[in-house]
């Protein structure tokens, strides 16, 4: 397993070379969601890194609206021509760079692609040219050691970084402040919600949109000889955001040439490790769901709209087949008390005695003690 | 030339809403079983429900277009199959997809029409084509995307195109927001958001220390009825209404406002009409945030936050029921969900033309008897009315 990062400076990517890269992600303002290098800053980063023996890999990770990305291809070519790759995830990036270029490219699947199905088309979609997917940090372990072994290229994870939680490309922060007269100028703040006890998610605004990020970092690198025992091919550590570059901690600590416990006290950021040991996050679905409302295929009958005490219940007929009288019934009250009976007298909405009350008609029963509105009908037996 | 009009789709968030969307007019519906799509607390529906919806649909002249639109993990995928089995058994008119892994797994079960989710984030004509080539058949563009783009992408990428006219909208690239996942353990890409984006948030700029409170993650709702003429010029295949989690009364109000609005262009050849200011009224007679035109001219700018805390939003009317049945013998018998006394006014909302005024100079419980003032969870008779009947929505303005 190798470590890739990014590089901003000349410093940084000696930094990257001495720590035994063998590749570099140039990010430019341009075409980059956080990437801040220019056209004059980018070409004697990409000299130097041939210099170093560095691979170089294009980011171009933005999303783009048809209008942008006409401005962004018309642009794009010198940067794209020098570099070795090309890393995108808007699915025009991508066809477009399968399409109209010859560079090997490697996918960004880190938002949803959560099942080997969808992994592997992007790789066949590829026509031979994806030579790397990035993996969702939301993937558990046995996911990434299952995808590891199916896909056909080379797997990416993030080590070490920011955890993107929100992307807008509106503008969001700027209005707070319509004084500031810097147009397309980067805007930080930290923001508490007041739903959350977590306090100070890192927000920017840059000319791409709004991002908000969680407020701990995301960091495997106590588990990097875990994901190397996967097969992970590609260990991503991501400092773009900090002051001071750890990549050399990092990398030592990937290495397992620095305690982990060591490096945690020393970073500055608080980390997490997501759901590498699990992903549940469907866990909590069934108590969002109204589970009185799961159980109406079949013998459901339909349900009581009203319950007139001592007179009557009118049941809303949702079956197909009807109410007959004879037909044996049991009553789910909302809170789960069960009524059982039978028909013996049916009226319509007149009020006039039937022996059949069809679909979506109201059906009037004698009251039952106890059952309420909203209490569910279903058939015990027929009377057919 | 006649002019190809756009579909009216409108959201089906159960059974009952399926039937009122269709009565008020909607071309097409959209659906979610109980599992694959992104409403988890919605009623959803049942497998005997979406045959039944699909039949009513279809009797009707409607379609259905069924949500697998979570972004499905493996274990949801293994499950799938067997459901997009039954949805072409039923007929489904589409599923609406999008992870490509789904994509996959429909073409290769079923020739049921693929629709690529705006939760895709389908926003240029490079995206569009490659999603077509994967099988797709309609694209539902990310709601960045403006209506002149909508147009170029539809030509040039030569399939159907859907966009959102009416509705809540993420401030995030739609699929691009993971709050919910990482602060409250709930995927929000697979019916799990917790909507974080509508809650206030303290935030400091780093530069100038200075600490703003606002609601800056929150959008105001589209709402796109006075450009109805460009999403015609434009091609747009189907004009698509958000809100599967909203009431009976949005979902008929959105149905019929839009299809008479497209119905009166197919008779007109423009929306020149004294009716435009009616159908704008009708649109704010239900719940709903501030409107914008979000993205749909130009890109959403700083008048698109809805920068208010939610309760803060306009309700002018309430629903005060439902008509079960209307005869000259059963009179208006009506499911009361909101009370109201006698003497009130109230307004029924017929599936074509101005709404009916009925004042309630008498009402009687089910075995007849006169009462003064309603109960929620009771059923009425109102004196009959000709041009009354069952499922059309009655309301009433709010004090």
């Amino acid at each position: 397993m190798k470590l890739t990062g990014f590089a901003e400076n000349l410093h940084e990517l000696s930094l990257l070379k001495e720590n035994g890269t063998e590749e570099v992600i140039l990010g430019m303002r341009a075409f980059s969601r956080f990437g801040r290098l220019d056209e004059n800053t980018f070409f004697p980063m990409v000299k130097r890194a041939r210099e170093l023996g560095l691979r170089i890999i294009f980011e171009w990770d933005i999303l783009m609206t048809e209008e942008s990305f006409k401005k962004t291809v018309a642009d794009i070519s010198p940067f794209l021509d020098v570099a070795d790759a090309v890393r995108v995830q808007d699915p025009g990036a991508y066809h477009w760079a399968i399409q109209q270029t010859k560079k090997p490219l490697q996918f960004v699947a880190e938002n949803g692609n959560h099942n080997i199905e969808a992994l592997l088309g992007w790789c066949h979609a590829g026509a031979g040219r994806i030579e790397r997917i990035i993996l969702s940090i939301e993937l558990s372990r046995d996911s990434i050691l299952d995808y590891c072994q199916k896909l056909p290229v080379p797997a990416e994870l993030l080590g070490l970084g920011r955890i993107l939680l929100f992307y807008s490309p509106r503008s969001l922060l700027s209005p707070l402040n319509p004084e500031r007269e810097t147009v397309n100028e980067d805007i930080h703040a930290l923001g508490e919600s007041e739903e959350s006890p977590h306090k100070g998610f890192p927000v920017l605004e840059n000319r791409h949109g709004t991002f908000m990020f969680h407020i701990k970092e995301f960091c495997l690198l106590d588990y990097a000889s875990d994901l190397k025992s996967l097969g992970l091919s590609f260990l991503r550590i991501d400092q773009r955001f900090n002051e001071r570059n750890f990549f050399p901690e990092a990398a030592k600590t990937a290495n397992r040439e620095k305690m982990f416990e060591s490096f945690r006290e020393e970073y500055p950021q608080e980390l997490m490790r997501g759901f590498y040991h699990v992903n549940k996050s469907d866990v909590l679905f069934p108590k969002l769901k109204n589970m009185r409302l799961q159980n109406r295929s079949g013998d459901y009958l339909g349900e009581v709209l009203e319950a007139e005490k001592g007179s009557h219940l009118a049941i809303l007929v949702k079956n197909l087949r009807g109410i007959r009288v004879g037909d044996k019934f049991r009553i789910v009250h909302p809170k789960g008390a069960l009524f059982e009976g039978e028909i013996h007298s049916l009226k319509d909405v007149n009020m006039t005695e039937q022996t059949f009350i069809p679909h979506d008609d109201l059906a009037i029963i004698p009251f039952i003690n106890g059952v309420w509105v909203k209490s569910q009908v279903f058939l015990s037996t027929t009377n057919e | 030339m006649k002019t190809t009009l756009p579909e009216v789709l409108a959201p089906a968030g159960s059974l009952e809403k399926l039937k009122v969307a269709v009565l008020y007019g909607a071309n097409a519906v959209y659906a979610g079983g109980q599992k694959f799509g992104l409403r988890t607390a919605a009623d959803n529906f049942t497998l005997d429900e979406l045959r039944e919806g699909m039949d009513f649909a279809h009797a009707r002249g409607s379609k259905v277009y069924v949500v697998l639109n979570s972004f499905l993990h493996d274990k949801d995928l293994a499950e799938l199959p067997d459901f997009v089995r039954f949805l072409e058994e039923i007929g489904a008119d589409a599923v609406i997809v999008s992870d490509l892994g789904v994509v996959r797994t429909v073409r290769a079960l079923s020739k049921i029409p693929v629709h690529v989710s705006t939760q895709a984030s389908t926003l240029n004509v490079e995206a569009a084509k490659f999603w077509k080539s994967m099988g797709a058949t309609r694209i539902v563009l990310g709601r960045e995307v403006s209506i002149k783009d909508a147009g170029i992408i539809r030509r040039e990428a030569d399939i159907e195109i859907e966009m959102f006219i009416h509705g809540s909208m993420c401030m995030a690239y739609s699929g691009n927001c993971v709050i919910s996942n990482f602060t409250q353990g709930r995927d929000s890409n697979r019916g799990g958001c917790a909507h974080s984006c509508r809650f206030e948030y303290t935030l400091e700029d780093l530069a100038t220390k200075e600490k703003k409170s606002a609601f800056f993650m929150s959008s105001k709702d589209l709402q796109g009825l006075r450009l109805l003429k460009d999403f015609i010029d434009a091609g747009i295949d189907s004009l698509k209404i958000e809100g599967r989690m909203k009431s009976h009364l949005y979902a008929g109000t959105m149905s019929k406002v839009y299809s008479e609005a497209l119905r009166y262009y197919e008779e007109h050849g423009d929306f020149l009409s004294d009716d435009l200011l009616n159908w704008e009224k009708e649109l704010s007679k239900v719940s709903h945030r501030s409107y914008t035109e979000a993205s749909l001219e130009n890109p959403a700018g700083a008048e698109s936050i809805f920068n208010e805390r939610e309760n803060n939003s306009a309700a002018e009317w309430k629903m005060v029921g439902t008509v079960l049945k209307s005869s000259p013998e059963s009179g208006i018998v009506i499911e009361v969900r909101n009370a109201f006394n006698q003497g009130d006014e109230l307004e029924i909302l017929p599936f074509r033309g101005s709404p009916v005024t009925v004042v309630a100079h008498e009402i009687m419980d089910l075995t007849r008897k006169t009462i003064l003032r309603t109960k929620p969870t009771t059923i009425v008779r109102l004196p009959y009315h000709a041009g009354i009947n069952s499922s059309q929505l009655v309301r009433q303005k709010s004090v």
